[in-house]
């Protein structure tokens, strides 16, 4: 045995690295193992087609915490977010939308189509964003547990509460509200325009396994509202270099606090003694010990693989089998030979440089869901593109150009069973370019090279069990105290001296590193390290 | 003495009628149709055959309000157990879920090994919440911030409730309100048709699929506070309410319809009929749903605007069709020939409840809509001739905003798929029948007076129970309008037949 | 940062961009800049100084040549024209028109006579000002009203059971304001309209040139002047018929920043300067009542409910908090602070927008929100919102001021509003 490290931390993703960074930083001695030969997880830049590089799972950053981009000193490691905070949505008659931080342009274009969602837009946005800066305490802080009514919890529900103290019985009453609508009852309770509906639903349900009239998915649409960039709200972006630059600038502050970050080392088992985590050892047999085990994983892999339903029990297995992952979205990626057209539409807008939603209409959205209700890929999926070349060009040879298709729904569990992904992998990416066909004639002509990810291969290649990129789905019954389990929300699990820091944990999944970081201060303050 | 005057002679309208006249008011309800009862009432469908009532379910009623109210003296009573219900199938003899999950136990085992056992638990678990989600039903709604030492106590009291369902219920609990009722039953049952015959109920409450969130929710408050069944069936509750009203000297007027809730100053003065008489009344009780009391019956602009936008916004999409049949004959379900089932559900599967609500979605009536069949003649052999069946069905999902509009035709198919769907698991149904009258969620409005034909006077959403019903400024039955208090199904705890939101109306306007 | 630096882009491109208003629609998602009115035609012309302002998203002439000295002049002594199409213009018509106004508004229409002006301002429910404007009634159910900011959602969600038809006439309309006390003569020259017999505060429809417009005896400048409505279609035309006629009577086209110092010699508050709108900010402390903003004449309390009647009613029994009042700061006292750094008072003849506090013995007791030296009077004045107890006429207070990167105070002395009002403004 070599050297004793204080923590270990399986999985170097965005949050594994955070937390090990976290942990450091303190004078901890971390040791991060990653199964794979190289670090992010699903943060992760790759050159699949020679000349171009993909952002291959996660494509934008919108929640990454500013507090731990300063802290981290993420800029000085390479950190580069470029915003993206124009909205484009082409419609099937050649219309379209662009919104964007332009209050007066936006009030112009969606008067075009409704004059009185156009009066309401910009007020919309305003409660959103109070909404979300109410929201912000509770993602910052460890969730109090309401079942275990100690001193200490009641303080922190009223510490929690003071964010609430002073706003009317009306205010709470709103929020409760939208904790519990769906999207399009949310939104058709301020616009009347499906125009403005249909794309602004879609923000509720991003990697979940809901339709857009499912009540809960208001929320949903709130947690992506409350992207922020260097302190400023709603705003998203895209990382210089893809994704991956994120964990790299991670993992390069994590190691300049003295992390060691090994990859290829696929952890087999956490070492136990008694009910005590004390090490973990490698699929080849190396073994690792430390005063901590930190799991990035998901709580499947975490809880069923890891540990072992052995080790645990029964009652925390159930809870854990029964925590949802259900993956209901997958990625296309194509070389581009050329800039995409869409009807009407200049190829210097700044249209093609925004987030480029295909989300029509109600029903279409719809329509797609209710494919995957039953156990198929939509047929016309929700796509959510970006051309990330146009801001950075480093992606792409001169000309070229990367689009990242984000697509809903692609259920995991197909009728024929996941993996029949294998057979349908092809046919999910030919009606994906068959359904942005119809919004931008000509793209297949443009195509280099497809590259399709199903969830079976997000679970496959990335770790992510089912294919859920948030780690556990974002339903109302999967959030705060109950994630990801109840009575274990507060990244400590069943077994001592074994935490949980990856999406799993509250306050869940997008490239927020909100669970590693917290997971490290809940660490550091319990002195278990 | 002072007088009021009740909106509707619904169950809830009675109740709340009975109770403020008990307490010393002169009352009168006002009811637009020529019969007491609303949805309760009995209706013929051919001669000889009558359902009692549009609604079929009466194992929802209070036995708390009904006992204080003597309605046994009125001739009341109830079944001695909480009935069962056949999942019919329609390939095999199907399942009955018995209120006494044991005895369901051999039949769902030998469907799929593990459901007879997960049933009982299943059934456990709602035991024991029975007592907290009763007690949280039958008080007024929790306000969002206690505005007093009695509603922090009375919060407190709820609180305590749960925490004494000890941690693991409660955990249990709050976890699986906000689910859908899909997740949550597929936990429990392998197959899906016990499944989905228990999801039904919540489906429909909220015009949703089950597989959609929040209709755990629904499901919970139905299930767990269901009882027996009322002898005769809504309409034998409806009739001894009527006569207890009378006895406390209550009156009625019938074929009265309200053109206006009259308000001066911000206080309700009575109410204008269509007739053009007014009647006066410092308390008016609006038993109809809250979108026709407060928007069409109230003088426009009579309200703070967040209160009429957030009325404005009730959802209350109906999607029930109600078909009744009279038979020549006595039903029988596939393999059980020769039994007598009083209620049956039918959809296989899940899925089908939930395609079913798909076709509303977009507008259209499901082709193999589900199916919620009561067979009143059963239990009371009076409502039809002798060894005939007359049966009452309400059907989902037929939209109220159908594509195209409700129009004969459009009745009529819907009506042949209703009866597609039964004879799949009857066989022989559709040649016995002698009578058939389909009555669209359109039909429902223009009889009935609910706003978008919505059985449930809005629909049992997340967003619309609790102290968000009907809306979250009006929970407590009280409106901005001094005087005028909403005591319908639009208001807490809702749908169905249990007089609760009468009653706590009642409580509400008496207490001013 | 993308959208700032498409605008700069956009504002270059026009320069010789100017025949492309039909193309221009069809490329609108690449030129997400301000659009044109239907005057820019002519406004562009003269707007030698491509000095432009985004306007409600219209393009608006800041000032049009060198400085905006010479169309403030117009402003007092001859005639200024400014292109005011960027406001916001509904119609309400029907049988609950003046029903809906006076439930939306602070004060009542039902007795307002044809051919009136009213001007007004409507809150949301807690009494907080939402937007101020002019309502005219042009026939017993038909109702002209303008706004700062769009307004028609705000009208149709107060009609819900309302008879009225709410149209938007925003785009189709162009709108002109001609003010100066040469204005009613130009007028007289290219209309059929009877202005002598026109008051202040009236409208009335006429001919201009063949042209169909309505013109109010109203304005922005407190001096003599009027607004006219036409058709869009008959802009250039109108334009033209009153620049021709006008030639001879000291016609200047004025832009904002000439507009803006008449407006606060005239003592008018600016929406987004001078106070919010409550809907499009998160903090009471940002929202005012129209009490708060010197709009109490216009508050009629009792009639029938409108919006914010409970708050008000409580407010005006309890006084309002913050009053809106003029300020004048001590002239020589500015001279003797430039002074001590060797330097002449650095004030230049233009309108500022920036709030700066207000003390009292050192003690934070309002702010000034819109500053001018007025070249007329002669005098720094300032509109302000101070708190209540300090707004009573003559009460001295102190202004921040910066001189020379240094922050001082001065004496600035509550004073009559408005500061110029020349009798001009109402006589026939």
């Amino acid at each position: 045995m070599a050297t004793t490290y204080d923590a270990i931390v399986v999985g170097a993703g965005h949050n594994g690295l955070t937390c090990a960074a976290y942990l450091a930083k303190a004078g901890r001695k971390v040791l991060v193992l990653e199964s794979r030969d190289s670090i992010g997880g699903a943060t992760a830049s790759e050159e699949i087609y020679p000349g171009f590089t993909f952002s291959t799972c996660s494509y934008v950053v919108s929640l990454l915490r500013p507090q731990i981009i300063r802290d981290l000193e993420l800029s000085k490691h390479g950190l580069e977010i470029m915003p993206l905070d124009w909205t484009f949505s082409p419609f099937e008659d050649g219309t379209s939308l662009l919104r964007g931080p332009d209050a007066e342009m936006n009030r112009r274009n969606i008067a075009r189509f409704s004059r009185k969602d156009a009066e309401r837009y910009p007020l919309f946005g305003q409660a959103m964003s109070e909404l979300g800066r109410m929201m912000k305490p509770i993602i910052e802080s460890p969730i109090p547990e309401p079942s275990k009514l100690t001193p200490s919890t009641i303080f922190e529900a009223l510490r929690l509460g003071k964010q609430f103290k002073g706003v009317g019985e009306e205010w709470l009453a709103a929020n409760l509200k939208m904790m519990t609508m769906s999207a399009v009852d949310f939104l058709s309770e301020w616009f009347e325009s499906e125009r403005l509906i249909g794309p602004m639903s879609v923000s509720g349900i991003i990697g979940t396994f809901l339709g857009i009239r499912s009540p809960g998915t208001a929320y949903v649409l709130l947690h992506h509202y409350m992207g922020e960039i260097d302190g400023a709200f709603r705003a998203w972006g895209l990382q210089k270099g893809g994704t991956g630059g994120v964990a790299m600038a991670i993992a390069r502050s994590a190691e300049s606090l003295g992390v060691e970050i090994k990859t290829g080392c696929r952890v087999d088992k956490v070492l136990m003694t008694g009910s005590e985590a004390r090490g973990v050892v490698l699929v080849n047999g190396d073994e690792y010990h430390a005063k901590a085990i930190v799991s990035g994983a998901d709580p499947h892999r975490t809880f069923l693989g890891l540990i072992g339903e052995d080790r645990l029990d029964e009652d925390f297995v159930k809870q854990i089998k029964r925590f949802k992952m259900r993956g209901s979205s997958g990625k296309v990626n194509l070389a581009l030979d050329s800039l995409p057209e869409f009807p009407g539409l200049d190829q210097e807008s700044p249209a093609l440089r925004a987030d480029i939603t295909i989300a029509p209409n109600i029903d279409f959205l719809e329509r797609a869901y209710d494919d995957a209700k039953y156990g198929r890929f939509s047929r016309e999926p929700f796509m959510d593109c970006v051309i990330p070349s146009l801001t950075d060009p480093s992606v792409a040879p001169p000309g070229k150009h990367v689009m990242s298709i984000f697509v809903q729904y692609a259920p995991y569990n197909l009728k024929e069973g996941p993996a029949d992904w294998e057979n349908q992998r092809e046919a999910f990416g030919d009606a994906v370019i068959n359904t942005l066909e119809r919004f931008s004639p000509g793209i297949k002509d443009r195509i280099l090279h497809r590259h399709v990810l199903t969830p079976w291969d997000l679970e496959k290649t990335y770790g992510l069990t089912e294919g859920n990129i948030f780690h556990g789905e974002l339903s109302l019954e999967q959030l705060a105290f109950m994630r990801p389990a109840a009575g274990w929300a507060r990244y400590k699990t069943p077994i001592e001296k074994f935490w949980l820091c990856g999406s799993g944990a509250h306050p869940g999944g997008g490239i927020m590193a909100a669970p590693g970081q917290l997971c490290a201060n809940t660490m550091l303050k319990a002195r278990a390290v | 003495m002072s007088r009021a005057i009740i909106i509707g002679a619904g169950h809830n309208g009675l109740v709340a009628g009975l109770l403020l006249a008990r307490a010393g008011r002169k009352v009168t309800i006002v009811e637009q149709r020529a019969v007491v009862g609303g949805l309760c009432a009995a209706s013929e469908v051919h001669p000889g055959y009558t359902v009692p009532g549009l609604l079929h379910d009466s194992t929802g009623v209070r036995r708390e309000i009904v006992d204080s109210l003597g309605l046994s003296r009125f001739g009341l009573a109830f079944e001695s157990e909480a009935p069962s219900v056949l999942a019919a199938h329609s390939e095999h003899k199907g399942v009955v879920l018995h209120a006494e999950a044991k005895r369901s136990r051999d039949e769902l085992e030998a469907l799929h090994r593990g459901d007879g056992d997960g049933y009982i638990a299943w059934r456990g678990f709602l035991s024991r919440i029975r007592g907290f989600v009763s007690g949280v039903l039958s008080e007024k709604p929790p306000l969002m911030k206690p505005d007093s030492i009695a509603e922090l106590w009375s919060m407190g009291k709820t609180g305590i409730g749960l925490r004494r369902l000890g941690k693991p219920d409660m955990l249990e609990l709050m976890r699986v309100a906000p689910m859908c009722a899909a997740d949550w039953l597929q936990e429990s049952f392998g197959d899906s048709l016990p499944a989905a015959a228990l999801a039904a109920p919540a489906a429909i409450g909220a015009s949703l699929g089950p597989w959609s969130a929040g209709t755990a929710a629904s499901l919970l408050l139905y299930e767990s506070v269901r009882g027996a069944e009322v002898k005769g069936g809504p309409a034998a509750l409806t009739q001894s309410l009527q006569q207890a009203f009378e006895a406390a000297g209550g009156a009625i007027a019938l074929e009265s319809a309200v053109a206006r809730i009259r308000v001066e100053q911000g206080a309700v003065c009575g109410v204008e009929l269509a007739g053009g008489e007014f009647i006066e009344a410092p308390l008016v009780v609006a038993s109809c749903d809250p979108k026709r009391a407060l928007l069409e019956l109230v003088e426009p602009a009579s309200l703070p605007l967040d209160v009429e936008e957030q009325v404005a916004s009730i959802r209350l999409r109906g999607s029930t069709a109600k078909v009744n049949l009279a038979l020549d004959g006595p039903i029988s379900f596939r393999g059980r020939e020769g039994e007598r089932h009083a209620r049956a559900v039918v959809s296989d599967h899940l899925d089908d409840i939930e395609r079913a609500f798909d076709a509303a979605k977009y507008r259209a009536c499901s082709k193999r809509p589900h199916l919620d069949v009561s067979i009143p003649s059963v239990n009371d052999a009076s409502l039809a001739p002798d060894g005939k069946d007359v049966v009452s069905i309400l059907a989902h999902a037929a939209p109220y905003h159908l594509e195209g509009g409700w129009n004969g035709d459009a009745r009529e198919r819907f009506g042949d798929a209703v009866v597609e769907m039964l004879e799949s698991v009857a066989p022989g149904t559709r040649a016995r029948i002698v009578a058939r009258e389909v009555l669209s969620p359109a039909d429902l409005e223009d009889r009935y007076g609910l706003t978008g034909g919505h059985i449930h006077h809005g629909e049992h959403a997340l967003d619309q129970l609790l102290f968000m019903r009907p809306t979250p400024k009006l929970a407590r039955y009280k409106t901005p309008i001094e005087g005028l208090y909403l005591g319908g199904s639009g208001s807490h705890p809702g749908g169905g037949v249990t007089c609760q939101p009468g009653a706590l109306a009642a409580a509400a306007a008496l207490k001013g | 940062m993308e959208g700032i630096s498409i605008q700069r882009a956009a504002r270059s491109a026009d320069l010789n961009h100017f025949a492309l208003a039909g193309d221009a629609r069809k490329r609108y998602i690449l030129t997400p800049m301000p659009i044109r009115s239907p005057f820019h035609d002519r406004v562009a012309r003269y707007c030698t100084s491509f000095a432009w302002k985004d306007w409600a998203g219209y393009y608006a002439a800041s000032h049009f040549g060198e400085t905006h000295l010479p169309e403030y002049w117009a402003f007092r002594e001859s005639c200024a024209i400014t292109d005011i199409t960027p406001l916001f213009k509904y119609e309400v018509k029907g049988k609950d028109a003046a029903r809906l106004l006076s439930r939306m508004t602070v004060r009542g229409f039902e007795k307002l006579p044809v051919g009136r002006v009213a001007y007004t301002c409507w809150c949301d429910a807690n009494g907080k000002v939402i937007d101020d404007g002019t309502v005219s009634r042009l026939g017993e159910a038909h109702f002209f009203i303008t706004a700062a900011e769009p307004t028609l959602s705000w009208m149709s969600r107060l009609s819900r059971g309302f008879e009225v038809e709410l149209l938007d006439v925003s785009e189709r309309t162009g709108a002109l304001s001609l003010q100066g006390p040469t204005s009613r003569d130009v007028l007289k020259q290219c209309t059929d309209a009877n202005l002598d017999a026109l008051k202040f505060f009236q409208t009335t429809s006429a001919k201009l040139d063949g042209a169909g417009v309505q013109i109010s005896r109203t304005g922005y400048s407190g001096d003599l002047g009027y607004e006219l409505w036409c058709n869009a279609e008959d802009a250039l035309k109108v334009w033209d018929a009153l620049m021709t006629v006008g030639r001879d009577y000291g016609i200047e086209p004025a832009g904002i920043e000439a507009l803006d110092m008449v407006r606060i010699e005239a003592g008018f508050i600016m929406l987004g300067v001078d106070y919010y709108s409550a809907p499009h900010v998160t903090i009471d402390a940002r929202r005012s009542s129209p009490y708060e903003i010197g709009l109490d004449h216009c508050v009629k309390l009792d009639r029938d409910s409108f919006m914010g009647q409970e708050a008000l009613r409580a407010e005006a029994a309890r006084g309002a908090e913050w009053k809106l009042v003029g300020v004048e700061a001590d002239w020589l006292e500015l001279e003797r602070l430039y002074e001590s750094y060797s330097l002449p008072p650095g004030l230049a003849p233009a309108a500022c927008r920036d709030s700066v506090p207000l003390y009292l013995d050192g003690k934070f007791v309002g702010q000034v929100t819109s500053t001018v030296w007025s070249p007329l009077l002669k005098r720094y004045i300032c509109l302000a919102s101070v708190k209540a107890q300090y707004a009573a006429l003559g009460t001295k207070l102190k202004l921040e001021h910066t001189a020379l990167y240094e922050r001082k105070t001065v004496t600035a002395t509550v004073v009559e509003r408005p500061f110029f009002e020349p009798e001009r403004k109402r006589t026939p």
